[in-house]
């Protein structure tokens, strides 16, 4: 099962943007709400490290074309043998996005990273655990 | 529309400076106005990209007016993040091109070395999509993705724009204004920390104060504004089709050739935006000074060094001269003249058509200026 992510598509142009925006950028129209698969291939990618406030180095950001020509920025885990053109998943963990082809282990290792309670850490932990079981 | 001249230009040593920026605009724009042997212009043009954050004053354009002694002369401030200063450029040849002013001081200056590193890249990163920097995208994170795709396109790209480092900081070296006046080897660029993978620190442009000012006028000069061409894209790099290239940079070219009534081929040298080593490489080509896939081959054969075919920002560049935001546009330009008029001692080369490529933002909102010996 393929997550699916929240964006827009221009009337007028047919671009689809994701996160959805209000207007298309290029047109001063009203996009229309549609869902996107949470799947795509890598368009470019980059590591941190001196992230800005609020983010742990390194930091692992990737531009990813999502299927149907949206791009999307996202999290990673880490970047090993990841390549321009890598087809990946991308799924939100606590509304942040994060693109993977990721083991259970890695992604504990994902949710701990992030600021939070001890308690949320663990809830999360299990909420994508249980994702992962039931895909 | 009247032809438009510049009749001045001036601008403070670029670094980390103590003085207040108000006080760094006066210098500029007073070292101009003596070049131009005008006591008062007609307007004042003002370009800071964020004076309300960096140092606490808003209203800036009245503010930087009255401490210089202008509080009577009719004064505007411009703002397209860090091209801000050709962007005042642009207003002050369009007041000048209509008739409505005879001589106008285009002013542009930025302080921030008094403010630490995260807090100043918090506040040039604002210019960024909200959604990007909820990410921690930051200007050096995008310029890594850029530069990613480029390597992908092309492997030998690391060693090309660590050459094009290389090469400003020895410009640089050759220019009392510049912010770095030390050469740098290939080795130390391409061993410096890693920032953005794969931008290494000294791929980067560093964080400075400074400020350049240019007078234009109605009456002749030995200098004449023979284009000036904006260009614009979507504020988030996802909503753009390419990475590897700049559509803001390409129309600015376009737009400001076309008012030249000329090409890239009679462009002797320029100053571009290597705000990032590898958007020195991206510029060349956007604007066609050299023909696609050319720009690394021709930095690594010394065709845009000093003493190149091409010479390419022969002040030392964003890399070497600095990067005070909203005063870098006008410092380019004011290189230009200064190279024009033969006043670059060190550093003089022979030319008779300039040209200076601003990019602002993540390349949302460039220009581009020609200027032309009469």
């Amino acid at each position: 099962m393929i997550e699916t992510i929240a964006g827009s598509r221009c009337p007028r142009c047919g671009e689809v943007f994701a996160p959805p925006a209000t207007y298309c950028p290029r047109h001063p129209v009203r996009m229309t709400p549609i869902r996107v698969p949470g799947v795509g291939e890598v368009v470019s990618f980059t590591t941190l490290h001196s992230p800005p406030e609020g983010f742990r180095s390194p930091l692992h950001i990737a531009l990813i074309e999502l299927e149907g020509g949206a791009r999307f920025v996202c999290h990673g885990a880490q970047t090993r043998g990841l390549k321009i053109g890598s087809r990946v998943a991308v799924e939100a963990i606590d509304d942040v996005y994060y693109f993977s082809h990721l083991g259970a282990l890695d992604r504990a290792r994902l949710f701990w990273r992030r600021t939070g309670h001890a308690g949320e850490r663990v809830n999360a932990i299990t909420r994508s655990l249980i994702k992962r079981v039931w895909k | 529309m009247e032809n438009v001249w510049v009749a001045g230009a001036g601008m403070t040593r670029i670094g980390r400076r103590p003085e207040p920026l108000q006080d760094l605009m006066a210098d500029a724009a007073l070292s101009a106005l003596a070049m131009a042997g005008l006591e008062r212009p007609d307007a004042l043009v003002i370009a800071t990209m964020n004076p309300e954050e960096f140092v606490g004053d808003g209203n800036f354009a009245s503010n930087v007016a009255s401490y210089m002694g202008f509080a009577d002369v009719p004064s505007i401030r411009i703002e397209t993040a860090t091209s801000s200063g050709a962007a005042a450029f642009h207003v002050g040849f369009v007041e000048v091109a209509a008739g409505q002013r005879r001589s106008v001081l285009v002013v542009g200056g930025e302080k921030m070395t008094h403010l630490p590193t995260p807090k100043v890249s918090e506040l040039i990163g604002r210019s960024i999509d909200a959604y990007e920097r909820s990410y921690g995208a930051t200007m050096p994170a995008l310029a890594g993705l850029v530069t990613r795709a480029l390597m992908a396109r092309q492997s030998t790209i690391l060693r090309e724009m660590s050459q094009v480092s290389v090469k400003n900081h020895a410009n640089g070296a050759r220019n009392p204004y510049a912010h770095f006046q030390e050469p740098v080897t290939l080795e130390q660029v391409m061993q410096s920390r890693m920032v953005a993978d794969p931008l290494r620190l000294l791929h980067c442009c560093p964080i400075s104060d400074g400020a350049a000012a240019v007078v234009l006028t109605a009456d002749r000069t030995p200098v004449r504004v023979a284009g000036v061409g904006q260009g614009t894209d979507t504020l988030a790099v996802r909503h753009r089709h390419e990475l590897v290239s700049f559509r803001a940079t390409q129309t600015a070219a376009q737009a400001a050739f076309a008012m030249a009534g000329f090409g890239p081929e009679r462009v002797d040298f320029a100053e571009l935006h290597d705000a990032f080593a590898p958007f020195e490489l991206i510029a060349l080509e956007d604007i066609g000074l050299v023909p696609p896939g050319k720009a690394g081959h021709v930095t690594l054969d010394g065709e845009t060094a000093l003493d190149g075919r091409l010479p390419i920002n022969p002040s030392g560049g964003l890399k070497a001269r600095g990067h005070p935001l909203a005063a870098t546009g006008l410092a380019q330009i004011v290189e230009c003249i200064w190279q024009l008029t033969g006043r670059a001692e060190g550093r003089q080369l022979d030319g008779r058509v300039a040209l200076a490529h601003s990019i602002g933002g993540l390349a949302t909102n460039n220009w581009v200026t020609l200027l032309e010996s009469a």
